[in-house]
């Protein structure tokens, strides 16, 4: 890569980490294998980052490449499964300004979310970063049709996670 | 209000990831060695060629084709050898093309079907060589059993004809089964995510 995009790459993507963080956060349940997710997204971006031509926004073009790291490309995290739970290791909150039942529903609503199966987790952490069906649909390789259908069933299964 | 709604505010509102990297650690990521998923599939794959193409060196080849010409088989070793030669590059041509195909920029679905692609390309060729030495073992034995009809009665013949299938079927076992568990494990979450993905697009 070329020292200028080199440059521009860690500037977009230290501004959007916290994509991948989330990400790794929602399919892995350990520090260790969160470290390892993070770094194999960071290469699959630095890889890929010469291809990104700007005509979508950088975050936009993050979510795919992460959310495909993560379900096609990333092996290791089908073995700690299980083993630990999410609340077991610390995810540091910064405590000023934070409320506490947010903070209770955010564990509440991670924990859950590890109960969905790979794809659906996909589709629940697209919706709850709010973005537009034809952009779900595009990221997964789906029809808009069926991945409404999907949000929904996904949605109702998760609802009955967090209140049985 | 739905009851996602206030989860959803909570994931909003949720803070930073505590631990964030700076842009000489990201660097310093970028840098290292991918595990994933393709780079085992592409390892596994080369490995599965040379060692597939590897096994005629651990033969003593000019007794086995003194052998060959004492069964009259010269010419079906030579032909077939040739055909052998000119398929596996064909398979290394579609193996490397596929795996090259390979990215994360494509759609997630698009992105599975590649994968799943390029592993077939291997399978194919792992069908291919397990066809190839069935055909041989059977044209070896029908070649034993013609030039040595005469020092062999029927027993000793149905007895020859029998522990080459056994031997050949016991042989063909293993390789599929070592085969199976190899790929089983290292796909085991891909194909599981790939049948989620492929039956939600068909359910209408």
């Amino acid at each position: 890569m070329q020292k200028d995009l080199e440059e521009k790459f860690l500037l977009d993507f230290e501004q959007n980490q916290n994509i991948a963080h989330k990400i790794c956060r929602l399919y892995t349940t350990n520090q260790s294998a969160h470290n390892d997710l993070f770094q194999e997204i960071t290469i699959q971006l630095w890889k890929n980052y010469p291809k990104f031509r700007g005509d979508s926004k950088f975050s936009t073009w993050m979510y795919r490449v992460a959310l495909n790291t993560a379900i096609s490309l990333y092996r290791k995290s089908t073995r700690t499964v299980k083993t630990q739970d999410i609340s077991d290791f610390a995810y540091k909150i910064k405590a000023t300004d934070y409320d506490d039942t947010e903070e209770i529903q955010l564990k509440a609503l991670y924990k859950a979310i590890h109960k969905l199966n790979d794809i659906e987790k996909a589709l629940i952490f697209l919706y709850l970063e709010d973005k537009p069906y034809k952009e779900i649909s595009e990221t997964l390789g789906i029809s808009s049709v069926n991945a409404r259908v999907k949000m929904n069933r996904a949605k109702e299964k998760l609802k009955n996670i967090l209140n049985p | 209000m739905d009851l996602l709604d206030n989860y959803k505010k909570a994931w909003e509102n949720q803070p930073e990831h505590a631990d964030k990297v700076s842009s000489i650690e990201i660097y310093k990521l970028a840098q290292s060695k991918s595990s994933s998923i393709v780079k085992w599939i592409f390892i596994i794959g080369i490995l599965e060629f040379i060692f597939l193409n590897s096994i005629y060196f651990f033969v003593d080849m000019e007794d086995a084709m003194i052998e060959y010409k004492n069964l009259g088989l010269e010419n079906f070793i030579l032909y077939s050898q040739i055909a052998t030669y000119i398929i596996l590059f064909y398979f290394l041509w579609m193996f490397y093309q596929n795996y090259k195909k390979i990215s994360t920029i494509e759609s997630t679905k698009t992105l599975m079907t590649k994968i799943l692609k390029t592993r077939k390309t291997v399978r194919n060729y792992v069908i291919f060589n397990l066809g190839y030495i069935t055909l041989f073992m059977i044209v070896i034995t029908i070649a034993k059993v013609n030039t040595n009809l005469n020092d062999f009665n029927n027993k000793q013949l149905l007895i020859l004809i029998i522990v080459t299938i056994i031997a050949t079927l016991l042989f063909l076992g293993v390789v599929w089964l070592f085969y199976q568990l190899l790929y089983g494990i290292l796909l085991r979450k891909l194909n599981r995510n790939y049948k989620e993905l492929a039956k939600l697009d068909n359910a209408k």
